[in-house]
């Protein structure tokens, strides 16, 4: 098992900037999601690492070796392609046994091999069959095989999973995860659902306009997103804006139009006293409270045991309300409120994409 | 329905009147008499014995068949090469290799032949098996290059990335995936190119020489003199030829994909 | 490195098209311009001579009418194709592409022998009693169209053929649920949505005709010279090749203006796509 290490990889097509120089540590083992919206320069940086692309700058190291000058075929990545590209001509098994074969390995010992790994995914037993007879589940299960086969020192993965169905999509994430689990080994896997990399993930990067903007697991991405978009991308939310009225210790408060308290909540980095800013509260951390703000139920929207609640406070801004169903009373008007260490003041951008660290 | 009757009628006519002519030479290599009438009076085979005794006429089989194997050989290994290589290419380059590559289809055969043929006489090339396989490669080359073209644009180029992800070397992935994937678009120019030169005239007409002459050259000479039924057997041979290539191609072309 | 092998790929094929197609048309069009008499007398002697330009008119005249039957016959063929069932379909299809396989001599040899004066045409007519003498069917007018339509018309069908079939059929079904009738369908969507097609054969067939040498030669009498077999008689019986070379750029000159015109060289790659 090998980390990787992006240092200072930066990538630009003309005059388009599809990666800012970006530094980012994937340990050894590790399952790391680059997640983000199309555009963001993930699958730019997945392409640098498997070596599809030269960077325009900076250095990719694998264990402790550079490998930034040196060509894809020698890398020994395994990579799962989006449309998996496995090869029509060839068999299950030829495909699986192609990356052996060029490593000129014995015929008992590829047989050997190559039926474990179909065995692992799941599709022992169909190594003759053609690829063109297969579903988008199996082919995408071949293309895995093909890629772990040959014991690669990174595992990188290209949205795989994103022309199955929702049900299946599910299975195969579950599925890929104990995988990991079984046997870890260095992952890299780029997608733009946010659920799915949630479900695989140790550790995730989200990406936006060419550069990481959070790295962390997703529990810290969740509850302590640094900007906007991170909080936007994972979950849901609801973002108040106001201006930054106190900054202090850890503890910020947030002015907002219409109502008569300040929010308070934990304060994000990159935030300037008299600057707007954002308050984030999760819709399960907003509940019912005897002496909360009066607000009016707007939209009520029944999810089984769950009931989402649209409530319109004083001041016009808008807020959602999950909680279960059980909490809820049955009235036009709820007074409603949370937990001061359920929120958290945001800047719109973090620093670094403001390119400021000082106010 | 007057109007599809109408118009099954009409496609038969066209259909007959393309097809039907090309094969009334067929019965007139098995006249028995010295002139061609058709339908024959009476029927024979002799003029087949004539044709393959006559040493001049098995001559030029021989060297249309050996000329044909060349060029055909040449132009795909060529044509192949330099489609892969126009693949590669983008932009402006590549704008200006098709118009060379085009080139031959487009300037008129007889412009071709005049040019070739003066640069021949200088070179002292005329009459010679080499010159007119060269020059036959130089017609069949461009369909090759173009039939494989346009089975490279249809391949999906993340299967050589992926072929070389997993460690293969540029030319195993050219002979592994690329090569297995293109063969029908490699196999239909080859025969193309064996038919084209076969039934080349113009060219040939001006690059023969007394000792080295295709078939059509040799028809070509008997005809605007007199014609017995021994051209017609040539003639017949020739369609007997691109018929069975015709067929062979699309068989080929079948198994390879 | 890649970019070596990008040149070592083209290599051969560009050095085999060098010495026996880029050279040799330089050296033509040199030779075209080193008469004794000066860089453009054998231009101007074209030009000038009325012999010289009855043949150009003669040759540009019958490729014009050649190119009219054939896209008159074409386009009705080509819109048969899209319109068959499967069985004919295919059949129609075989008889349009089997003639391209087949030797241009040996297609006009077929025809010498039915348009004979005691040929199987003649003797039908005569027996039917439709004429009363054999009709003059060979060394004239008559068999050189008979035969270059014969020849060219695959090339007009499958250009407009391929037009058709990239039509898309929502359009005609747009066109009838507003209204209106099969021929005004026909006349105002189908046809004007086939004229890529159409300006593609044209063109095609057209140069071709004007390049047209072993047909002509074959067929027609003497008052069928056309510029192709003009070029012949330069270089064969009159060694003179400088009024070979000049004949042979005008004839190139006027076949790129035609394909610059209608700008669809590519179109050419569609039809060996279509074999």
């Amino acid at each position: 098992m090998t980390a990787v290490r992006f240092a200072g990889i930066s990538k630009t097509f003309g005059d388009i900037v599809a990666l800012q120089p970006t530094d980012l540590d994937v340990a050894s083992g590790q399952f790391l999601t680059l997640l983000g919206p199309s555009g963001s320069g993930k699958t730019t940086l997945l392409n640098i690492c498997a070596g599809y692309l030269a960077p325009s700058a900076g250095c990719v190291i694998v264990g402790d070796k550079d490998v930034t000058r040196i060509p894809a075929r020698a890398r020994n990545m395994g990579m799962v392609f989006q449309n998996y590209a496995l090869f029509p001509h060839m068999t299950v098994f030829e495909n699986v046994a192609y990356g052996l074969r060029v490593r000129r390995i014995d015929r008992a010992e590829i047989e050997r091999r190559v039926t474990d790994t179909l065995a692992m995914v799941q599709l022992g037993g169909f190594g003759d069959r053609a690829i063109t007879r297969l579903s988008g589940g199996q082919q995408q299960r071949v293309a895995l095989a093909r890629a772990m086969v040959i014991e690669p020192d990174i595992l990188l993965m290209d949205e795989p999973l994103g022309a199955l169905d929702r049900q299946l999509r599910k299975d195969v994430q579950l599925e890929i995860r104990r995988l990991h689990i079984a046997r870890p080994r260095t992952t890299i896997y780029v997608t733009h659902d946010q659920e799915e990399a949630l479900v695989m993930s140790d550790r995730i990067a989200v990406m936006r306009a060419g550069r990481i903007v959070q790295a962390g697991s997703g529990r810290d991405l969740y509850e302590r997103p640094l900007d906007v978009f991170v909080a936007r991308f994972l979950g849901e939310s609801n973002l108040i804006p106001g201006i930054v009225a106190s900054l202090d210790d850890g503890t910020a408060g947030l002015r907002v139009d219409g109502l008569t308290k300040p929010i308070e909540g934990r304060a994000t980095q990159g935030l300037c006293l008299h600057q707007p800013a954002f308050a984030l509260i999760r819709p399960e951390s907003v509940r019912p409270i005897a002496d909360g703000i009066q607000a009016t139920v707007v939209e009520r929207v029944y999810l089984g045991e769950i009931i989402a609640l649209r409530l319109r406070l004083p001041n016009a801004q808008e807020l959602w309300c999950r909680r279960f169903a059980a909490e809820i009373p049955d009235s036009p008007t709820q007074a409603i409120g949370w937990d001061r260490a359920a929120v958290s003041i945001l800047p719109e951008l973090s620093p670094e994409e403001r390119n400021q660290v000082l106010c | 329905m007057a109007g599809r009757v109408a118009l099954s009628t009409f496609a038969a006519l066209v259909g007959a009147f393309l097809v039907l002519p090309i094969l009334a030479v067929i019965p007139a290599a098995f006249n028995a008499s010295s002139f061609i009438r058709l339908p024959p009076e009476a029927w024979s085979v002799r003029w087949w014995s004539v044709f393959f005794a006559d040493p001049s006429w098995r001559r030029a089989l021989f060297t249309s068949l050996q000329v044909a194997t060349l060029a055909c050989g040449l132009s795909v290994i060529l044509g192949t090469a330099a489609a892969l290589g126009i693949a590669r290419l983008g932009g402006r380059t590549r704008q200006i290799a098709l118009a060379v590559f085009v080139g031959p289809v487009i300037v008129p055969v007889i412009v071709l032949a005049v040019a070739l043929y003066s640069l021949a006489r200088s070179a002292g090339l005329v009459g010679t098996v080499t010159m007119l396989a060269i020059a036959h490669t130089m017609l069949a080359l461009p369909y090759v290059a173009l039939n494989v073209g346009v089975s490279l644009a249809a391949l999906d180029p993340r299967l050589a990335m992926a072929a070389t992800g997993l460690g293969a070397s540029p030319a195993r992935v050219f002979r592994t995936i690329t090569l297995p994937l293109i063969m029908p678009g490699v196999i239909g120019g080859a025969v193309f190119a064996f038919v084209t030169s076969f039934d080349e005239v113009v060219l040939s007409v001006f690059l023969a020489g007394p000792q080295v002459k295709t078939l059509p050259v040799r028809i070509w000479e008997e005809i605007r003199v007199e014609y017995t039924p021994l051209v017609a057997v040539a003639a017949t041979i020739m369609i007997g030829l691109a018929l069975a290539a015709a067929a062979a191609s699309r068989l080929l072309q079948r198994r390879a994909a | 490195m890649t970019r070596v092998a990008t040149l070592l790929l083209l290599a051969p094929a560009l050095l085999v098209l060098g010495i026996s197609f880029l050279l040799p048309l330089a050296r033509l069009i040199g030779m075209s311009l080193s008469s004794p008499a000066g860089a453009l007398a054998p231009y101007l002697e074209l030009l000038g001579d009325d012999v010289y330009r009855k043949v150009f008119w003669n040759t540009s005249l019958f490729a014009v009418v050649v190119t009219a039957v054939t896209l008159a016959i074409g386009w009705p063929t080509a819109f048969a194709l899209t319109r068959l069932r499967a069985g004919p379909k295919t059949l129609l299809f075989a008889a349009v592409l089997m003639p391209l396989w087949i030797s241009v001599l040996v297609r006009t040899f077929s025809w010498m022998l039915l348009l004979e004066t005691n040929g199987p045409i003649n003797r039908g007519l005569l027996d039917a009693g439709i004429v009363e003498a054999p009709l003059s069917l060979l060394f004239n007018h008559t068999g050189v169209m008979i035969g270059m339509v014969h020849v060219l018309l695959p090339y007009a069908v499958l250009p407009i053929y391929a037009a058709l079939i990239r039509i898309d059929p929502a359009l005609l079904r747009a066109s009838e649920g507003l209204g209106a009738k099969r021929s005004t369908t026909f006349w105002r969507v189908l046809l004007p949505l086939s004229a890529q097609g159409v300006t593609t054969a044209a063109t095609f067939v057209f140069l071709l005709s004007l390049g047209f040498f072993i047909t002509p030669a074959l067929l027609g009498g003497p008052s069928n010279i056309t510029l192709s077999m003009l070029i012949e008689t330069f270089v064969n019986e009159r060694l003179n090749w400088a009024l070979a070379g000049a004949a042979s750029v005008l004839l190139l000159a006027v076949t790129l203006v035609f394909v610059a015109a209608a700008g669809r060289s590519v179109q050419i790659a569609r039809i060996t796509e279509v074999r």
